[in-house]
């Protein structure tokens, strides 16, 4: 195998190396939305997969409620389910405030971030004491709930009980947004404009789930960008600290209890935020939504994606979308009955990749990409600043794989982490992932 | 038992055959390295000890040869390799390990943590051996439905002295069996020591950090620092050696 | 009067059901201190041999039902060596993911392969009533069910108490480390564990929708799978005995609260069963009749 590419941090081709990704990655974000809005489709054998706007502004409300429980789990350590009750809370609130009073989307906000932020630091209470396992439990319990507290009689006005509840409220999209310039641009780019983005132009309705879409990429920007902040500051290291020895942390003073409650909130904040973003991108809200199977999507959507870390909501939000989407429209698989693929295949999958990924690739996708990636190219800090001697680089195991972090990892490791939680800064992280969160252990002594 | 039962029904072993050896044992847990190449071996009817400070590698030895802890190297029991295999199968091979703490069976009675210690076996003479033990151990036999882990630190002892011996093994791993002991009781279980050594001649390997009391009943010695053997000899030898009085024997 | 009784039978009637797969739920605990997420849909999987069996294949339904209960035992064996096993037991989170996976799984391929409307469960007790005082009425089906809960915990405490397997599986759950050092083979037994757990589970979920008032479909479980474990953790974790007196007492809480206390509608009865899991956990974490090793919770 040869040697890894070494890039000396603070050139250009380090700076290529970082923007280049984001740049790809803002215009796929910019341009996709007129790709989607023609719900471009594939034919594989007698199926037809398709990918629609609608799907895709789903997937990005989804992001969001991945990310809030990626805080929770992957960097604060807290093995909580309970995200979907928060969704739903955000959900049904702008339900109901939008189709009832009248508010508009965005003003819901201003109830559903409070209203919670608090729910989840009183959730968080309890959560001090009872640890691990026995939360994951409780906060399944939680979720599991969810849908019949929203049926309750005397709930049914705001929450139409068991039939869910229809928004009535359309979002249109403003005059002074040029969509329509927009989209002359992107069908303008030579060979592939057109057989991409269609002609040019978009009519008054794709225009308005257009704009649904910038509005929950904004939304999701600004969660990302919040979330990112908190990780990479003071209280996020202290977040960070809790997860990886708590006994350790405390010592050092971070205020444990204070610090694992607001955790709980901000995760339960981003959770109502991703309901509204839902309600927002579905138009309709229902109890079972919210229910215990997407508590458990929202895990699948961050193992996938990669516990530990940012990007990997995305993926994660993508996953537990298309894949039942797609899943549901299979329509023959040689040997299979007919029966079974009308049936919840998209479960099925979503319960096979969990599983799959936690034996293979426990890290998640992220991780997956940043160790092939790191076989390629390594930054290297500036030799002159380090003081003259090169400095040999680990072999690339990026952090990552947080999924089994055990206790009692040095302060060093924790820095390690901060100062690049994304592992993207420096190749080389000689703690590598754990044993268990790489290939279970064959015959190990037990 | 008598000494024909130790040396077990496929042949008799001569005195002085190699039961246990460790050639270059390494030893970590997870990243940490803590064995750095032990040598070490105990032959038939010898009682070896095992005398070293706290943290140099003592118990990691004796979790090395029960597969308890990643290792490479070599040991052998009766010349056969049993590096890496799990602690069920070296059991199973005839090795009885009284853990660190005594590792009792807290939730099952004192009968059922010695039938427990015979759960290898299939011979009709179990129950015998239970009586047996309640003997040579009364307290045991006055405590012997009570929930084991009531017992006090000393009848706890007893208790897992006497369910490795429960399954007749062929050799007898004991690490640090004064840890946490009242001295008296500690005297008292030496003593119990010293006579099933005396009436079963079972082979011994006892790692301890009390070193008066574990050259008493000792052959041979070795002396551990920081995973690295640094002496060895008979207990004699060890007891007269002068950097080893002054290390462990307080004078 | 009246009104109390029923609502009594109620409660022992769903109570018995939620404490038998506490008991699976409690089995698996004490081998190996998880909690299996996927236990409910493994009972609804064994609900669903069951029913094939007796209706499809014609075998007598309490032979159908042991079937069920040998068949899912093998399919827990197939799953305990393939999933479980290769982790470190002492780690839970990846083990917790996968038995969430697991149940996303087995929640969809049962509804693949059965779809989701509503059938009808044979009988396993007698229809109509023990005793009855106008609307209070003990149904066979009451009777039948504490009955059989009854037994099957006698049987397995005699299991458990007086075969080596029983042993074996007791030390396991009492000492790990130590079992591997007299010999006892982790991983066989842990197997048995699960092996027995998911028998038991088919029984439970046998019994379940054998009620004349329930339809067996793909979903039962997934509430019940709630009440399950706050029966469990309310009776203590690892006490099977503790399992029947948690689910006891949770049916009829659930009953006597829904069923007096106007304001709070059917549904809420798994509120309660939440709130009793955040109680128990919060004041007494081994709950009634747990052993104090429970509580490094």
């Amino acid at each position: 195998m040869s040697e890894p590419r070494h890039i000396t941090e603070g050139t250009t081709a380090h700076k290529v190396y970082r923007w280049v990704p984001w740049a790809i990655f803002a215009f796929v974000a910019l341009s996709a939305p007129f790709w989607a809005v023609h719900t471009p489709a594939f034919s594989i054998g007698e199926s037809t997969l398709t990918f629609s706007l609608g799907n895709l502004n789903h997937a990005v409300a989804y992001m969001v409620g991945v990310l809030g429980l990626g805080i929770l789990v992957g960097y604060n350590g807290q093995i909580s389910l309970g995200n979907s009750f928060f969704m739903g809370i955000g959900g049904y609130l702008t339900a109901t405030l939008v189709t009832d009073d009248g508010w508009s989307y965005l003003a819901t906000l201003l109830v559903v971030l409070p209203v919670c932020f608090i729910v989840g630091m009183l959730v968080g209470l309890p959560a001090l004491r009872i640890k691990g396992l026995y939360l994951a439990l409780t906060t399944l319990g939680l979720a599991a709930v969810f849908p019949s507290i929203v049926r309750m009689e005397q709930l049914r006005d705001r929450t139409g009980g068991a039939n869910g509840k229809r928004i009535e409220s359309d979002l249109d999209a403003p005059d002074w947004v040029p969509l329509d310039t927009m989209s002359d641009v992107l069908s303008g780019i030579p060979l592939v404009g057109e057989w991409a983005f269609g002609e040019g132009g978009v009519s008054g309705r794709e225009a308005d789930a257009i704009w649904v879409y910038f509005l929950l990429a904004v939304l999701t920007i600004a969660a990302f960008w919040v979330a990112r902040n908190l990780i990479y500051s003071r209280p996020g290291r202290s977040i960070i600290a809790i997860r990886d020895n708590e006994t350790g942390a405390a010592v050092n003073g971070v205020n444990v209890p204070m610090t694992k409650t607001l955790t709980f909130g901000f995760s339960a904040m981003l959770g109502g935020l991703s309901g509204t973003m839902y309600a927002m991108a579905i138009g309709f809200v229902a109890p079972d939504v919210f229910g215990i199977n997407l508590a458990i999507f929202l895990i699948v959507g961050l193992v996938v994606g990669g516990v530990g870390t940012l990007s990997g909501a995305v993926i994660g939000g993508i996953v537990i979308v298309f894949v039942p989407v797609w899943a549901a429209q299979i329509q023959s698989v040689p040997g299979v009955p007919e029966r079974f693929l009308r049936g919840p295949t998209g479960t099925f999958f979503l319960g096979v990749l969990l599983i799959i990924l936690t034996f293979f690739l426990p890290g998640g996708i992220v991780y997956g990409v940043r160790k092939i990636r790191a076989r390629f190219v390594q930054v290297v800090p500036d030799r002159e600043v380090a003081g003259g001697d090169e400095i040999v680089v680990a072999a690339g195991d990026a952090t990552g794989g947080k999924m089994s972090r055990h206790g009692g990892g040095s302060a060093l490791e924790v820095d390690e982490d901060v100062l690049d939680p994304d592992g993207t800064e420096h190749g080389a992280a000689p703690d590598a992932v754990p044993a268990s969160a790489q290939q279970p252990n064959q015959g190990e002594p037990t | 038992m008598t000494d024909a039962q130790t040396t077990e029904a496929e042949g008799s072993t001569e005195p002085g055959r190699l039961v246990l050896q460790l050639t270059g044992v390494h030893a970590a847990y997870g990243m940490v390295r803590v064995l750095h190449g032990i040598d070490l071996e105990v032959r038939d009817g010898e009682v070896v000890v095992v005398l070293g400070a706290n943290g140099a590698g003592k118990t990691t030895t004796m979790r090395a040869i029960c597969g308890m802890v990643d290792t490479s190297g070599s040991i052998q029991l009766h010349g056969s390799e049993i590096t890496g295999k799990k602690s069920a199968d070296v059991a199973r091979l005839g090795v009885a390990h009284v853990p660190q703490g005594r590792g009792t069976f807290a939730d099952l009675s004192v009968e059922e943590n010695l039938q427990v210690g015979a759960f290898v076996r299939k011979d009709k003479e179990i129950r015998s051996d239970i009586d047996r033990w309640f003997d040579v151990f009364p307290v045991l036999g006055e405590r012997r439905q009570q929930q084991a882990g009531t017992l006090s630190g000393g009848e706890q002892q007893m208790l897992a002295v006497a369910r490795a011996l429960m399954g007749r093994p062929r050799l007898l791993l004991l690490d640090e069996p004064s840890l946490g002991l009242a001295p008296m009781i500690v005297q008292s279980v030496f003593r119990n020591l010293q006579s099933i050594r005396e009436e079963f001649g079972t082979t011994m390997l006892v790692v301890e950090q009390n070193a008066n009391l574990a050259l008493g009943i000792a052959d041979r010695g070795y002396v551990i620092e920081a995973g690295r053997i640094v002496l060895s000899g008979t207990a004699a030898e060890l007891s007269s050696d002068d950097a080893v009085r002054a290390a462990y024997l307080g004078y | 009067m009246e009104l109390f009784l029923a609502r009594l039978f109620d409660g022992l009637s769903s109570g018995a059901t939620y404490a038998v797969i506490a008991v699976a739920l409690v089995l698996i605990y004490k081998a190996t201190t998880l909690i299996n997420f996927a236990q409910g849909e493994l009972a609804m999987l064994g609900s669903f041999f069951a029913y094939i069996l007796a209706i499809e294949q014609g075998i007598p339904l309490y032979l159908a039902i042991v079937l069920a209960m040998l068949l899912s035992a093998v399919l827990a064996a197939g799953m305990e060596r393939v999933l479980i096993r290769p982790f470190d037991p002492a780690d839970h989170l990846p083990l917790v993911i996968i038995t969430l996976g697991l149940f996303l799984v087995i929640n969809a391929v049962a509804g693949m392969i059965w779809g989701f409307d509503p059938r009808s469960f044979p009988r396993m007790f007698p229809e109509g009533d023990v005793w009855s005082m106008g609307i209070a009425r003990l149904r066979w089906y009451t009777v039948g069910t504490m009955a059989t809960v009854l037994i099957l915990l006698v049987l397995l405490t005699l299991l458990l108490k007086k075969t080596k397997v029983g042993l074996a599986f007791r030390a396991v759950s009492s000492n790990l480390e130590s079992s591997g050092l007299v010999g006892v083979r982790a991983g066989p037994t842990l197997q048995f564990g699960w092996m027995l757990a998911t028998a038991v589970g088919t029984l439970a979920g046998a019994l379940f929708v054998a009620d004349p008032f329930r339809q067996l479909d793909p979903t039962w479980a997934q509430r019940v799978l709630i009440f399950a474990a706050a029966a469990a953790v309310l009776g203590g974790l690892d006490s099977l005995w503790g399992a029947l007196a948690g689910g006891i007492i949770l049916g009829l809480v659930e009953s006597m609260v829904v069923g007096y206390v106007d304001w709070i509608p059917n549904q809420m009865g798994l509120a309660a069963a939440v709130v009793t899991i955040i109680i128990v956990l919060l004041i007494r974490p081994n709950g009634l009749f747990g052993s104090k090793a429970v509580e490094r919770v």
